[in-house]
């Protein structure tokens, strides 16, 4: 897409339309590079890979952060008001039995104040019409292969809160850091695409 | 409205069987054309907002409680195993007819 | 009516595609526009339900033919009209600007 005649264009018109809007007060000199600034320096799937692994190793911090994610998060100094306005968390945990898996069949609700961007994939028509009907065949294109008597349960992101798995911690890594731990955690496992 | 009257006003609890709406809108809501007219079971009260259909029609919008709903994948599609949860404005459900109540998720 | 974004359950779609490294933004404008949205909501000009209905509202051909961005910047042209902040002809730059100076230099925003 980069540097294409149709990119090109819509970016004159963008351009067009912030200057129309800072003519008439409602943008500010410099908002727009300083959100997106703020934006960028804001939510990162690292974020939520702090949470698991400290789910992982705080059996205590894990049944707290499924009760009350938003009040949880805050004690590794991790916020959802990093938005519009504070939204909702709410985290859903793999287990042995069971995986989850988020989508927003509507949109793209996404925790971005924790997590930073969604992924294209994410906002797709693939993966939003399909995850909800055919889960197990869209994790297995992802390369993530069930065993068949894994129960899969699929969130539909579609009001006011925001979700996030925790992925199963993977076997073997007992002698794992924390740090190390962290570098595990993909966003793909945070939105249930991928074990972990 | 107070948190006190929120309690006081939710209409359905976890546990309860609901039908969702059939209703197709001409406007903006957020009742997934998939879930519509099915019964599933409300599993959490998510909050207390502004009802979205209202909102997106430059109205206040009565506020009211948010509701995860678990459907079985084989009541929204005919077949599957898994489950989906939505998360429902009360206004989009009714209590479920009591033979729908006895049926198992 | 149902529109064209509620696509859950749909089938026909294809495969889901992976993009290895993906960066938060393709080209600079897409960040533009989603930094313009919050502005405007946060300013009170549309709210966010407002903003998902006016992408709802693109005729279903161009909101499949559209990228992510592109709908986002279609809806906020839409509701800067509807709620009579400009005229879509003055969106457009159909009116042309008056003489002030465009405060972004058109190298900062050079597609990357």
């Amino acid at each position: 897409m980069s540097g294409d005649h149709g990119s090109a264009a819509i970016a004159g018109r963008v351009r067009h339309v912030e200057a129309l809007l800072e003519q008439r007060g409602l943008l500010d000199d410099g908002e727009i590079d300083r959100r997106i600034d703020e934006f960028l320096a804001g939510g990162s799937p690292i974020n939520g890979a702090r949470i698991v692994v400290r789910a992982w190793l705080d059996a205590g911090f894990h049944d707290r952060l499924l009760a009350d994610a938003n009040a949880t998060i805050r004690e590794v100094g991790l916020s959802m008001a990093g938005g519009l306005q504070e939204q909702r968390l709410k985290v859903v945990a793999n287990n042995e039995q069971e995986h989850n898996v988020v989508v927003c069949t509507l949109c793209s609700c996404y925790p971005i104040a924790l997590l930073g961007p969604s992924p294209s994939w994410y906002k797709s028509e693939a993966y939003r019409s399909r995850v909800v009907r055919d889960p197990r065949g869209v994790l297995h294109e992802f390369g993530l292969k069930l065993p068949a008597d894994t129960r899969i349960s699929v969130w539909d992101a579609s009001a006011e809160s925001r979700y996030m798995v925790v992925p199963r911690r993977p076997t073997g890594t007992d002698g794992f850091s924390e740090s190390e731990l962290v570098g595990l955690v993909t966003r793909k496992g945070l939105i249930g695409t991928a074990a972990v | 409205m107070h948190p006190a009257i929120w309690l006081m006003t939710d209409r359905f609890a976890p546990g309860d069987r609901v039908r969702t709406s059939s209703r197709d809108p001409e406007w903006h809501t957020r009742l997934p054309r998939y879930t519509r007219g099915v019964v599933g079971e409300v599993v959490e009260v998510a909050g207390h907002h502004p009802l979205a259909d209202d909102r997106a029609r430059g109205r206040s919008g009565r506020e009211q409680a948010v509701y995860h709903v678990r459907f079985a994948a084989a009541d929204l599609f005919g077949d599957g195993t898994h489950s989906v949860t939505v998360e429902l404005w009360e206004d989009y459900l009714e209590p479920a007819a009591d033979h729908e109540r006895e049926m198992t998720a | 009516m149902s529109r064209i974004n509620d696509v859950g359950g749909m089938v026909g779609f294809p495969a889901v595609l992976e993009e290895p490294d993906e960066p938060p933004f393709h080209a600079d404008w897409e960040a533009h526009v989603l930094a313009l949205n919050a502005a405007l909501i946060r300013r009170g000009v549309y709210n966010l339900d407002e903003f998902r209905d006016a992408i709802e509202r693109m005729p279903p051909a161009d909101y499949l033919a559209a990228s992510y961005y592109e709908r986002w910047f279609a809806a906020i042209t839409t509701l800067l009209a509807a709620k009579g902040v400009a005229t879509a002809a003055e969106l457009a730059g159909q009116e042309g600007l008056p003489t002030a100076a465009d405060p972004v230099a058109p190298s900062d925003l050079a597609d990357d």
